[in-house]
């Protein structure tokens, strides 16, 4: 197993490269330079020559990336145009804002989502069963921005309004934005989650039905095993694959930043620096953002494969 | 039935005793701004939710009012000794919030490294004059002398620009890595915290020269999203907040907790011609153009009203503002003019346009189209992305066959020479500012009165006859100019809103 995951790191290293190359490039396609959109009107010829003499950004592509690479290897990305802060700087300051709410906004889905599926499929067209699932496609088919906003107002807003009317003044039941105490999680890890808690419960529903289906599922019931038993030890564990793959999907995208979330609620994570460097042109921003997210990606990956072999004795990596 | 309505109250009450005392408290004023600052470097910087911030730490010379009055604030005075050459006192006894002493020689060190230009600020035109960069000198300790190619009349006002206030030379010293992330002035607030994306934390500055502010903190609190900074007014987390969408006004007026604060821009929006291309060599042709667009319809339909329709190529508020009479839709006319230049029906010409840079830009262009094929003109609409569109609408001759594009122009000088000199003068053409090729020998003269003389009010004569031909001569299909709406607490007092965009919370306080 070491074996394997050394030699899946090692994978890594190639993809990576294939991935900073396809960035460096495509991000200096796009027309109009970082002077521009920097100077805004102001830009004169001279200042953007200047710049892009500054940057490097006059060399042919292939040196810049050569250098580009060479300076990765001393784990130096440059520094932002926009601030002038090095990136990688600006990328410890939000990344951890973006695992945290990746990581609790999953945990409450996967046992939300996981819990439910299960239960409609152990009772198949049942009222439970069609309730959920409405309620499940409600959730993925909510845009974050709006239903972000209609909990903020609820909470916020409304809420306080109707406690204060009838009796109990108070202020906003949860701060609307920001990040920093467990009271701003609350509702972007509600809104995030109804949305990946949707897809993991359709998910679980639908391989758990067929499992259920197979035969030693009825030689377990058949040999007098409790019912819970036999669904969370025998069944759902043989249907977690898929859903083990899809929860490290749905990871991996969060670790690009739940864009949508973070900019409804404020939460200045990485999908935030990422979408306002793109309209900057801020090239070593963009670039170091987009290879930690690929890392994440990658590690997310290699995370799902263990898992894989911890979940199914049959499946080895030699 | 009740009972579990009982429980549901009861257990929002306890969430709510959880909740941390979220409400804004008297001696904070918390402002919901759409934009973090870009960093700390305040010579560096280059957009307007940045100067808003670190205005509050770091002063400049002189300070232009909401009004348009040139104040001096650092300064004691200013005095020309020769047609061009300024010699300017300081005032005494005023120390950066590191001890450093405030004096002549900060001033040339900061003026210095605003000119020097491989600091490469954004800003260093400014005190660029004919070419050449103005020479300063260190009279005495509390006198330098500054002296300019020609005379330059609006130079008080370039002082007064944010880019140009005074950081503390020791902190200068430590170069560009300190200063990003690091304010030394000598204003009435200093930086206790920037959090990246989040908010910047300024605390009052208990040794400050002048009259203190009230607050004890002011907090810039980024808000991106309109809606999110609604809901942050409307619950009290946040006492100000900026760019409230036109449509939202309705809404927020009719809470009583909250005044709406309309304040002008100093943004002019317009779509200039290209004088030198088809068909808009012809004077008649512009103006016909000028008379079939309805601004008003515009602004009342695009921007709910927020937005003041031009009445001269600059907004109201800036320094030599002269009011003409606009060109009100005349449809009539407009066909009358265009038939008299020979301009046949169904004629197509080519409007470039930027999405995302100005409100509604997209949409305006849109409207135009639609208003001028009333009047037999078919518009073509090119519609590009900012940092693409700017390249190409500055290109200079003979590449640029551009025939109407739109653009906005800023005036953080709130002076008529920054308004109309690099837009309308013979020797900006692009890749200046001067998109129309526009060249009138008379408005030439006029603008370089205009900056030479020291006289406000043969200033004042020189533009407004300036402005009378250029308003004649349509180089541009005249807008709109923008407005800015800001919702703020009616617990607060004392706020201002500048129409350069910054916003001043040093002379405010909370009820």
């Amino acid at each position: 197993m070491t074996k394997f995951i050394l030699r899946r790191l090692l994978l890594a290293i190639p993809t990576l490269l294939g991935v900073s190359f396809l960035v460096f490039a495509s991000i200096r396609l796009v027309p109009g330079g970082p002077a521009v959109a920097l100077a805004g009107e102001l830009a004169t010829p001279q200042m953007i020559e200047q710049l892009n003499r500054e940057l490097g950004l006059d060399q042919p592509l292939l040196i810049q990336y050569v250098n580009y690479l060479g300076r990765m290897l001393r784990f130096d990305l440059g520094r932002s145009i926009r601030s002038g802060l090095p990136v990688v700087e600006e990328i410890q300051t939000r990344l951890p804002r973006t695992l945290l709410l990746a990581v609790v906004s999953l945990a409450v889905s996967s046992v939300l989502g996981i819990t439910i599926g299960v239960t409609a499929a152990t009772r198949p067209n049942s009222l439970f069963d069609g309730g959920s699932m409405i309620f499940a496609l409600l959730g993925v088919s909510m845009p974050i921005f709006w239903s972000g906003l209609m909990l903020m107002i609820f909470f916020a807003v409304l809420l306080p309004q109707w406690l204060t009317s009838i009796g109990f003044p108070t202020g906003p039941i949860l701060p609307p934005t920001g990040s920093g105490t467990w009271q701003h999680l609350v509702m972007p890890v509600t809104a995030l989650a109804a949305n990946s808690m949707a897809i993991q419960a359709r998910m679980t529903r639908a391989t758990m039905l067929e499992v259920l289906r197979q035969d030693y599922i009825r030689t377990a019931r058949a040999k007098g095993q409790k019912e819970r038993i036999v669904i969370y030890v025998h069944a759902l564990r043989n249907a977690m694959l898929p859903i083990v793959t899809i929860i490290g999907l749905q990871f991996g995208t969060l670790l690009g930043g739940a864009v949508l979330t973070e900019t409804v609620f404020s939460w200045p994570g990485i999908g935030r620096l990422l979408v306002d460097t793109i309209s900057f042109r801020d090239y070593p921003v963009i670039q170091g953002t987009v290879l930690t997210i690929s890392i994440g990606f990658v590690l997310t990956n290699l995370a799902v494969d263990v898992l894989y072999a911890y979940l199914d004795p049959r499946i080895k990596y030699s | 039935m009740k009972l579990s309505r009982v429980l549901v109250v009861v257990g929002l009450l306890l969430v709510s005793m959880l909740a941390p005392t979220v409400k804004a408290q008297s001696d904070t004023l918390i402002i919901a701004s759409g934009t973090d600052i870009e960093n700390t470097n305040i010579h560096l910087v280059t957009s307007s939710p940045s100067f808003s911030v670190l205005e509050h730490i770091y002063e400049t010379l002189f300070s232009m009012t909401p009004e348009g009055e040139l104040e001096p604030l650092l300064a004691e005075s200013i005095e020309a000794t020769a047609d061009n050459v300024y010699v300017i006192k300081l005032k005494e006894g005023i120390r950066f919030t590191d001890g450093t002493p405030f004096n002549a020689e900060a001033v040339k060190a900061n003026l210095d490294y605003m000119l020097d230009p491989e600091n490469g600020s954004a800003f260093r035109f400014l005190l660029v004059v004919g070419g050449e960069p103005a020479q300063v000198e260190v009279l005495d300790e509390f006198t330098i002398q500054i002296t300019t190619k020609f005379p330059f009349a609006p130079l008080p006002a370039h002082l007064a620009h944010g880019a140009y206030a005074m950081v503390s030379p020791a902190a200068l010293a430590q170069g560009r890595d300190f200063l990003a992330s690091n304010a030394v002035g000598t204003g009435p607030f200093v930086l206790s915290e920037w959090k990246r994306d989040e908010e910047v934390i300024l605390t009052r500055n208990d040794d400050y020269w002048g009259e203190k502010p009230a607050l004890e903190t002011v907090i810039f609190k980024v808000v991106k999203e309109s809606g999110a900074r609604l809901v942050e007014i409307q619950s009290g987390t946040v006492d100000v907040a900026v760019r409230v969408p036109p449509a939202d006004i309705p809404m927020l007026e009719a809470d009583p907790n909250i005044e709406i604060m309309i304040t002008p821009g100093l943004r002019t929006i317009y779509i200039f011609f290209n004088v030198t291309e088809e068909p808009f060599t012809d004077v008649r042709v512009r103006q016909a153009v000028n008379y079939a667009v309805d601004v008003q319809a515009i602004v009342d339909n695009l921007f709910e009203g927020a937005a003041l329709v031009s009445r001269a190529p600059f907004a109201p508020t800036i320094f030599g503002y002269a009011e003409q009479e606009p060109y009100a839709r005349d449809l009539e006319r407009a066909r009358a003019l265009l038939a008299e230049a020979g301009i046949a029906e169904g004629t197509t010409v080519t409007l470039y346009h930027p999405t995302g840079r100005y409100i509604q830009d997209a949409l305006v262009a849109d409207a135009v189209r639609a208003q001028l094929r009333e009047v037999g003109l078919n518009v073509e609409l090119q519609t590009l992305e900012w940092p693409q569109y700017v390249p190409q609408v500055r290109r200079p001759k003979p590449e640029n066959d551009i025939q109407f594009a739109m653009l906005g122009w800023g005036v953080p000088t709130m002076d008529a020479d920054y308004a109309l000199f690099a837009l309308f003068h013979s020797s900006e053409f692009p890749p200046g500012f001067n998109g129309a090729f526009y060249s009138n020998p008379e408005v030439d003269a006029l603008l370089e009165k205009g900056r030479s003389t020291l006289d406000p009010e043969e200033r004042r004569a020189a533009y407004a006859e300036a402005i009378r031909i250029i308003w004649e001569d349509a180089p541009w299909l005249f807008l709109y100019s923008e407005i800015q709406v800001t919702a703020v607490r009616k617990n607060v007092e004392g706020f201002i809103v500048h129409p350069d965009e910054s916003l001043i919370a040093t002379f405010a306080s909370k009820r």
